[in-house]
């Protein structure tokens, strides 16, 4: 079962409100996608810069591996914060732990609300139908 | 490249006389460049290519005033390794992530494609193979080429890689590019190449029955709508523009 203190995309990004700001990240789902059981195929990541305001929805950076290069998507709007530098050095970090130190980006978020994003639940029973 | 974007970005394309029954229409290209060209992958830092480096004057390792020069670069949407496009057939397939060629990991994508590729190879006397453990003769470091560095899934035979092949996934859809060489160019010594064929507007039509065949679609000669090409013309120059080449 994924963490069920977020939500997720049907793009397989994932956000976590905490306080005033909001966390983005991939999901287990979208690294295997990309790698197959290889987290060497990770070989770069693209990340927003610090003071970007993202739209919900809004390409915030791509990731590359050996054999796709994939666009990321901002589940909520707002502006970026901060980054998480040691992804771009320790790209296996997104398939050992891509819900803790996996973060992508800390946002302020535009407002709130998670609306149309699904739970873990909703989320498992998506990827369940993509897998058949 | 352009027409690529726009076939990649199409939002909600319209069933295609080709489409299989219920599967999301798939849109096949073949061309070849001229001038010959050589294109950059995505992420690719100029200076990790040394006939790219040499071409736009920037001093990386390996580049010099010996360096062979293609006669013109771009950079890709797609990823991967370099390729010198001069003396081969281009393919690129769009679609649906939905499409079953494209549902699941990146890994059994190429592996459903290089099937039908390998398959349409057979047709002109080439037996290939993925790689998968084998070490190909054509490795080379330092290059920057596409066809110098292999994947297990990448298709090789004479203990060669043949096929170049990289994708962007965007917006629910993926772009697929692929290289098949009929003969080697300086820049990409010691690959594989169909050597049988003669040129390819030959190698087209095998390639076209496979991919009907493997793909289970039918495959109708088509144009590009006028949305395409305008998107096409507008971007014409951003590929190769210095923008685009020295992002990294």
């Amino acid at each position: 079962m994924r963490p069920d203190d977020r939500k997720y995309t049907k793009a397989h990004e994932w956000v976590l409100l905490d306080g005033d700001v909001a966390l983005f990240g991939i999901t287990d789902f979208a690294v295997e996608e990309l790698c197959n059981g290889n987290e060497g195929d990770l070989v770069y990541c693209d990340l927003p810069e610090e003071g970007r305001t993202l739209e919900a929805g809004e390409t915030f950076g791509e990731i590359e591996s050996v054999k796709a290069v994939a666009d990321l998507n901002a589940p909520i709007g707002g502006v970026v914060l901060e980054t998480n530098e040691a992804i771009e050095e320790h790209l296996e970090i997104l398939s050992t732990d891509p819900y803790k130190k996996g973060w992508m980006v800390k946002i302020k978020p535009n407002n709130k609300s998670l609306d149309g994003l699904m739970s873990a639940a909703e989320y498992e029973a998506f990827v369940a139908e993509k897998a058949h | 490249m352009g027409l690529d974007e726009a076939l990649l970005g199409a939002p909600a394309p319209a069933p295609h006389p080709g489409s299989g029954a219920g599967a999301p229409p798939v849109t096949v290209r073949f061309y070849s460049w001229s001038p010959d060209t050589l294109s950059l992958g995505y992420f690719q830092r100029l200076v990790d290519v040394p006939p790219a480096a040499a071409f736009l004057g920037i001093e990386a390792p390996g580049a010099g005033p010996d360096t062979p020069l293609p006669s013109a670069v771009v950079r890709r949407l797609t990823g991967g390794g370099a390729i010198h496009h001069q003396g081969e057939l281009t393919f690129s397939i769009t679609t649906s992530l939905e499409h079953p060629l494209y549902r699941g990991h990146v890994e059994g994508s190429y592996e459903r494609v290089h099937a039908a590729i390998a398959s349409a190879l057979q047709e002109a006397g080439v037996v290939s193979r993925p790689r998968a453990e084998l070490t190909p003769a054509s490795e080379a470091e330092g290059t920057g080429m596409c066809f110098h560095h292999s994947s297990p899934v990448d298709l090789i035979w004479n203990e060669r890689k043949g096929v170049g092949s990289a994708q962007r996934r965007k917006g629910g859809r993926v772009l697929h590019h692929g290289s098949i060489k009929l003969s080697a160019t300086e820049l990409e010594t010691g690959v594989a190449t169909v050597a049988g064929i003669a040129s390819p507007g030959a190698l087209a039509p095998l390639l076209r029955a496979a991919f009907e065949r493997h793909f289970d679609a039918r495959l109708e000669p088509s144009v590009p709508t006028a949305a395409e090409l305008e998107h096409a013309k507008a971007r014409e120059a951003f590929f190769g523009s210095d923008e685009f080449l020295r992002r990294r």
